[in-house]
């Protein structure tokens, strides 16, 4: 029965590539393959995934990626669409909540094996790892980490307003924006006007002013926290930095504005630290901005979290499944991490990689930094705006709420507390 | 019958694939309405409880205040526009190809194109406003898109220099087919020109300008690619319109439930717009037979 011994011959090969892809695409038997999406399809992220799938091939994979342009949701019906019709990618971008709620629609894979031969469970921050293992197993895998509140600062808007140190809490940050406006800089906060844009702002005051008040009304949806102190608060602070942002934005993107915040005609960025890929992909120089984390009215940095991920989605084919082995081991390398965090901005998920040598900025140093002293102090928390902290309908609902109060200042913030509060009430 | 197979063929069955393709959707959509449906479509039975969170939610309201502002100004508006401009084509003028390609040609202007430029134009800080103050004169304001209350407005603007080009094409098409007779007669009796259209011809377009009026209606109702190009809803939630909320809640919300509701109710709406038209059409067919 030659048919018979080539089919067992065949199986055995496809097994011996789930358990060893090393030692398996040595005999030729199966050659791996990652089908992918993710919504990284130009500039920093683009040349990232990129670098990424040319490692994957390196080690004889063969790469189809599918990059879904435009925001996650947008790479989101396309993975709906793949899902319903039972055909979903070897593995796509997922991360935050979505985990969760996307691993009840479709079977995805079991890492537990591969993540503990790689020990990455003891390098991940646990509440970030909590996310990636929402029913116990390791389903999905976190590739790098941004800080959506980190401040970007203009030197030359630092030089107009003769200033050279670095605000620490609101106040100084209100300080600043005061000495930018009288010193010449047009708008003392540079933006965007994109809906997770205006979040970025209220998150990164409420954290700031309170990381407990954040943690029990945005992450928890505590009613008492939503209607306590620091929401108003918080609501004040946006409108501060709304005055001083430029209204002729309209929908625009950030980055269309980062000319005149290199030029000093913008002074201070509130965002995540993919700004700095974005800066340096558009050709500016270190020297022409800081990064810090962002203000925290205790002095201790406050960590919005942010975190990229992908979710692995079970598929029958021996070759896919080979792939996705393949793949989780090389988003869990260090080696690999670094390449990544280096071009887009990011930093590595490991706690344990060292960021001391070339190729790293100061920024990037810092943010990483932040991270570990924020997890010491419980000040690391999940990011509304880039739907880390909820799901999407719960999200989208606050975001409505806080979008328009920057837009339209004849609310107050005492209304817009309790808008937030009855908007979450209504999403539940 | 077997002769003419082919020709039964080809109209027949892309009309019924394509009506079965409307009828089911449409049906599949009313289904879904009526489910706790979220990330996927799921079976269940939730009543109305989908309807009543859209209606009560707040985008929605904004996105009906919205769509009766905008509809009503963008069909008046660009029904007198169309009209201004094919009257004006009417004269007997030199080039009258070249102008009526030029007024035409926006409608071959896909409308996520037609947004962007728009909203680069009408950018207070890039488009109309700054090349004013360049030119000298500083206190000039024209920043209706970063205006809440004026937003809406832009999309009126846009909208109408997209369709209003349409509007003209029929409205010309009507003005050349009124019968010469009645103009020599109307010219013996010696009316004049604004005579002549008040009384004599304007009267005969009035088909033309229901057939306009119900087609821009619909196009109202149905706007989404110029809002999500030109404002994307804002600035905050100021410009909302129905299917932007529809989008939202089905794909940037992932519910499908309220997302399919808030479909339901669009097509609502526009029966409410159809059905009298059809109404009307079926009377006018009657009293052509009995005339």
């Amino acid at each position: 029965m030659p048919i018979t011994t080539t089919r067992r011959r065949l199986l055995a090969g496809s097994a011996a590539a789930l358990a060893l892809p090393a030692f398996a695409r040595a005999q030729g038997a199966v050659k791996p393959r990652l089908t992918a999406i993710s919504q990284w399809s130009a500039g920093s992220d683009g040349a990232a995934i990129t670098a990424l799938g040319k490692r994957f091939e390196e080690k004889g994979g063969i790469w189809q990626h599918s990059p879904v342009p435009g925001f996650t949701t947008e790479m989101m019906n396309k993975l709906r669409a793949q899902i319903i019709a039972g055909d979903p990618p070897a593995c796509s971008q997922l991360k935050g909540p979505e985990i969760a709620a996307w691993s009840k629609i479709a079977p995805t894979v079991d890492l537990d094996a591969v993540v503990a031969a790689a020990g990455y469970e003891k390098v991940v921050a646990p509440d970030l790892a909590k996310l990636h293992r929402p029913a116990g197993k390791w389903i999905a895998l976190p590739l790098q980490i941004y800080s959506t509140n980190m401040l970007f600062l203009s030197k030359r808007a630092m030089d107009k307003a003769k200033a050279d140190k670095i605000p620490v809490t609101w106040a100084e940050f209100n300080d600043l924006a005061e000495k930018m406006k009288s010193g010449g800089v047009a708008y003392p906060v540079a933006n965007g006007g994109t809906r997770p844009d205006d979040g970025q702002k209220f998150e990164a005051a409420l954290a700031g002013i309170s990381p407990l008040a954040y943690r029990a009304a945005i992450m928890n949806l505590e009613k008492k926290a939503l209607e306590g102190p620091e929401i108003k608060a918080a609501f004040v602070q946006v409108r501060k930095i709304a005055d001083w942002m430029d209204p002729n934005v309209g929908a625009q993107h950030f980055s269309t504005n980062l000319k005149r915040f290199v030029d000093g005609d913008m002074g201070m960025m509130i965002m995540g630290g993919w700004a700095q890929g974005v800066l340096r992909n558009a050709g500016f120089k270190f020297e022409d901005f800081v990064i810090a984390p962002g203000p925290s009215d205790n002095g201790k940095p406050v960590f919005l979290l942010n975190a990229d991920a992908f979710i692995f989605w079970q598929r029958k084919e021996a070759d896919l499944q080979a792939g996705q082995t393949l793949m989780a081991q090389l988003v869990m390398d260090p080696a690999i991490q670094t390449m990544y965090s280096q071009i887009t901005g990011s930093i590595p998920v490991r706690t344990d990689v060292d960021l001391s040598g070339e190729g790293w900025s100061d920024g990037q140093r810092r943010t990483a930094a932040a991270l570990k002293d924020a997890i010491a102090s419980n000040q690391a928390v999940l990011s509304l705006a880039h739907n880390m902290a909820q799901e999407n309908g719960m999200t989208a609902a606050m975001i409505d709420v806080i979008t328009e109060y920057v837009k339209n200042k004849t609310i107050k913030p005492e209304q817009a507390a309790t808008r937030l509060a009855d908007a979450v009430e209504s999403a539940r | 019958m077997v002769r003419r197979l082919p020709e039964y063929l080809t109209i027949w069955v892309p009309l019924l694939l394509s009506a079965a393709h409307l009828i089911a959707f449409s049906l599949w959509t009313i289904w879904i309405s009526f489910t706790p449906s979220t990330l996927v479509p799921v079976t269940g039975w939730v009543g109305l409880r989908n309807y009543s969170a859209v209606a009560a939610s707040r985008n929605w309201q904004i996105a009906l205040d919205n769509l009766l502002l905008f509809g009503s100004a963008f069909v008046l508006l660009s029904l007198a526009t169309g009209l201004i401009l094919a009257i004006l084509l009417d004269q007997r003028i030199r080039g009258e190809n070249v102008l009526r390609s030029i007024f035409l040609y926006p409608l071959a202007v896909s409308f996520v194109v037609t947004g962007t430029v728009w909203s680069w134009l009408l950018n207070p800080g890039l488009g109309i406003q700054k090349l004013v103050h360049d030119l000298g004169w500083t206190s000039f304001r024209f920043d209706w898109l970063i205006d809440r209350d004026m937003a809406i407005w832009t999309i009126v603007i846009a909208a109408i220099w997209q369709s209003s080009g349409f509007a003209m094409a029929l409205f010309l098409a009507g003005l050349r087919s009124v019968d010469a007779d009645l103009i020599k007669a109307a010219q013996i009796d010696g009316a004049g020109p604004v005579r002549m259209y008040r009384r004599v011809i304007l009267p005969t377009l009035w088909p033309i300008t229901i057939t306009v009026i119900v087609i821009q209606l619909q196009f109202a109702i149905s706007t989404f690619d110029l809002v999500r190009a030109l404002t994307n809803g804002g600035p905050g939630i100021a410009t909302q319109l129905p299917a932007l909320v529809v989008y939202d809640l089905m794909f940037q919300r992932s519910l499908l439930g309220r997302g399919a509701a808030a479909a339901v109710l669009m097509l609502l709406i526009l029966l409410v717009v159809l059905l009298p038209y059809a109404a009307w059409r079926y009377v006018q067919r009657r009293r052509a037979i009995h005339a």
